[in-house]
């Protein structure tokens, strides 16, 4: 398949067995004590803004992300550098607008941030709804993923048996991750993962100039030609199309990527566990730094692969061009069974297998922490559950949810499932960002006025994209022979993010004419905690 | 103990953090955005929500600020790219156009918009935020004390 010998696949074979056998050593070590709730949900309070910010980008950083990306560079050029500097700027205006209050607000879960100035089991429940809507969806297509590009490194004939064994197998490894290291121990493999992946992007990216001179000029001219654009490729337009409901279609998908990726809850967890305001601005200023500069080598390592792979290898391997890195890697490491070429292959290898591995534990974990905080210890226990019996509990909780999400893959293998990353992104911008941003900014904010902006928002991303050109009627859908195609687009944030932030605006009115003393009752929780919410002053 | 405020001079040549607001109550109206002519407080001696809302009117320029920039270029970057393609795909140097140059830049500049947030939100708000603090644990010592 990749016309490799079998030296190579014995040497990524034992990379693969070694990084599995120390990430899960460090897990071991690293796990929290059995009665320390906080241990297992924030971490190590004590971690240095380097460390948690790596872990930060690490968790944002996710396979997707990298495989996706590289691809979407490849193969549609202009396309793609707008969406890496808009996965960096997405990173940038958390920072900027939300994590210093969340930081404040938050102490395990979104659940804890809306809980503050509105107690109740409803909105516990609305908040781990969301937390699942947004994570599982993006659990699912990166573990389906991983079937496909594991048979794929590992030259394995594609059958639908072996692709199950290797989701199950990535599975299982992320239950473990999460049950036994919590966030501590996902937080260390975060770190490991985010220097590996930089480091050896960086030295994929040096080798694509090297090849062309260090000049950006023969670079883009053999991109233009392998990619089969021609100057197309430098123009924007050859993702979705160049009409105008088509570009809409573009500038829509791209603000949903801004409004959308940083507020994923598995992100967000991590800022609780910075010890304070300070600590959790200089380790988002390293998240931030980290995530950019690995959008500036995705660029390079994109265009490298469009002008040395060839889109026609590319699409051929994989339609929406997710192997191109580990295709790059072939073409750059020399004559195939040179040493060169597999210790280039193996790295890149280990890259992608450990960043699959790390971003699935790390949704896993946040999942879990949701169902385990929001769900059981709150919701159903209304706060009083002892803490080591919470603990058990999100234990089972990321058995249950990695259970659910690796039956959910190997059910959806066979088709085109990248709808349900924009999908995640979508409930991402529509509910979560609407519900934050108002929960921490805006004081008439009330009860109603959450559950509308939570609950209508993920409606009206998900019911849209049901019904969107992602799912039917293009060939590149789920479903392309069937034609339910009413929203004539492919990603639905254009509409589901002004009516998440209306939503909930219209709640609250709703609240003030009709629950006077209800609202009342919020705003004056809101004045207390303001002092906290800005300052962290208990 | 100085700070070069941009925003707030007056707050960041006192020493607040160890002077109570006793002395001076009233010092702060003028920075203050919303008037609060209607505080209970008012009338005798500090007013407990004075720090706070300078705080939250700190935080909210900085926020409006560095929010807007990093929003306002990206969605013009996107806007001109959709709208005006032949412009964005000009050739500037070889085979380098515009478009590409601007998205590049955009990233570059993000290592500088960090910095300049941090550096702001120390000079701006952590003074603020340290106050408010001490304001804290001070009324909640002597509320410990009464009790």
């Amino acid at each position: 398949m990749n016309g490799f010998g079998s030296g190579t696949q014995a040497s990524v074979l034992l990379l693969f067995t070694a990084l599995v056998t120390f990430t899960l050593l460090m897990c071991v070590m690293a796990g929290p004590d059995r009665d320390d709730l906080a241990n297992f949900y924030t971490g190590y309070l004590s971690l240095t803004p380097l460390k948690n910010g790596l872990a930060i980008a690490g968790d944002y950083i996710s396979a997707a992300t990298v495989l996706s990306t590289t691809g979407i560079i490849a193969l549609t050029g202009y396309d793609g550098y707008v969406l890496a500097v808009s996965t960096a700027l997405s990173l940038v205006l958390l920072m900027f607008l939300l994590a210093e209050p969340l930081r404040n607000a938050g102490s395990f879960t979104m659940g804890d941030v809306l809980a503050r100035t509105m107690p109740g089991r409803a909105v516990r429940v609305a908040a781990c709804l969301v937390t699942l809507s947004a994570t599982l969806p993006f659990l699912v297509v990166q573990l389906s993923g991983a079937g496909s590009l594991l048979t794929f490194i590992l030259d394995i004939p594609h059958v639908a048996g072996a692709r199950t064994a290797c989701i199950v197998m990535v599975g299982s490894l992320m239950i473990i991750y999460a049950a036994i290291g919590g966030m501590r121990g996902t937080a260390l493999i975060q770190m490991i993962k985010i220097v590996i992946l930089v480091g050896t992007s960086a030295v994929v990216a040096v080798l694509v100039l090297h090849r062309f001179h260090w000049s950006p000029d023969e670079l883009l001219t053999a991109a233009q030609h392998g990619s089969g654009a021609g100057p197309a490729f430098l123009r924007q337009g050859l993702q979705l199309g160049t009409s105008a409901g088509e570009r809409l279609d573009f500038i829509g998908f791209q603000v949903t990527v801004v409004l959308g990726v940083a507020c994923l809850p598995h992100i967000t967890m991590r800022l609780y566990s910075a010890p304070d305001v300070p600590a959790v601005r200089r380790s988002m200023s390293w998240a931030v730094g980290t995530v950019t500069a690995f959008c500036l080598l995705l660029i390079v390592m994109g265009t490298g692969a469009a002008a040395l792979v060839g889109a026609r290898y590319i699409t051929a391997a994989d339609p929406q061009g997710r192997t191109s890195v580990l295709m790059l890697s072939q073409v750059l490491g020399g004559a195939p069974g040179s040493a060169g070429a597999t210790i280039l292959y193996s790295a890149v290898a280990g890259m992608v297998f450990i960043t699959l591995l790390s971003s699935v534990a790390g949704m896993t974990l946040a999942a879990a922490s949701s169902l385990a905080h929001d769900l059981f210890a709150h919701a159903a226990r209304r706060g009083r559950a002892k803490p080591r019996t919470e603990m058990t509990v999100a234990v089972w909780a990321s058995v249950a949810v990695g259970t659910v999400a690796i039956g959910l893959a190997t059910m959806v293998q066979d088709w085109n499932v990248g709808v349900l990353t924009t999908a995640a992104i979508c409930v991402g911008a529509s509910a979560v960002a609407p519900t934050l941003t108002y929960s921490l900014f805006w004081r008439g904010f009330t009860r109603t006025g959450l559950l509308a902006s939570l609950y209508g928002g993920t409606a009206c991303a998900l019911l849209l994209l049901a019904f969107s050109q992602a799912v039917s009627g293009t060939p590149s859908a789920v479903f392309p022979d069937a034609g339910f195609d009413l929203f004539p687009m492919q990603s639905t944030g254009l509409v589901s993010v002004p009516f998440g932030y209306l939503a909930g605006w219209l709640g609250s009115r709703l609240d003030h004419r009709r629950r006077a003393a209800d609202s009342l009752a919020t705003r004056r929780l809101y004045e207390e905690n303001e002092a906290r919410l800005l300052a962290a002053a208990e | 103990m100085t700070y070069q405020a941009p925003w707030h001079e007056p707050y960041a040549r006192e020493p607040y953090a160890h002077e109570p607001y006793a002395r001076e109550p009233y010092a702060h109206d003028a920075y203050m955005r919303e008037p609060y002519a209607h505080d209970p407080y008012a009338q005798d001696g500090p007013r407990p929500g004075a720090d706070v809302a300078a705080l939250r009117s700190a935080y909210r320029l900085l926020r409006r600020i560095s929010t807007l920039a990093a929003l306002g270029s990206f969605v013009l970057y996107i806007a001109l790219s959709c709208c005006a393609p032949g412009l964005m795909g000009a050739r500037i140097a070889g085979e380098l156009s515009l478009g590409m140059v601007l998205g590049v830049l955009q990233l570059l500049v993000t290592f500088a918009a960090v910095f300049w947030y941090g550096r702001s939100a120390r000079r701006s708000v952590d003074p603020l935020a340290l106050a408010v603090r001490e304001r804290a644990r001070a009324t909640g010592r002597s509320a410990g004390a009464a009790r």
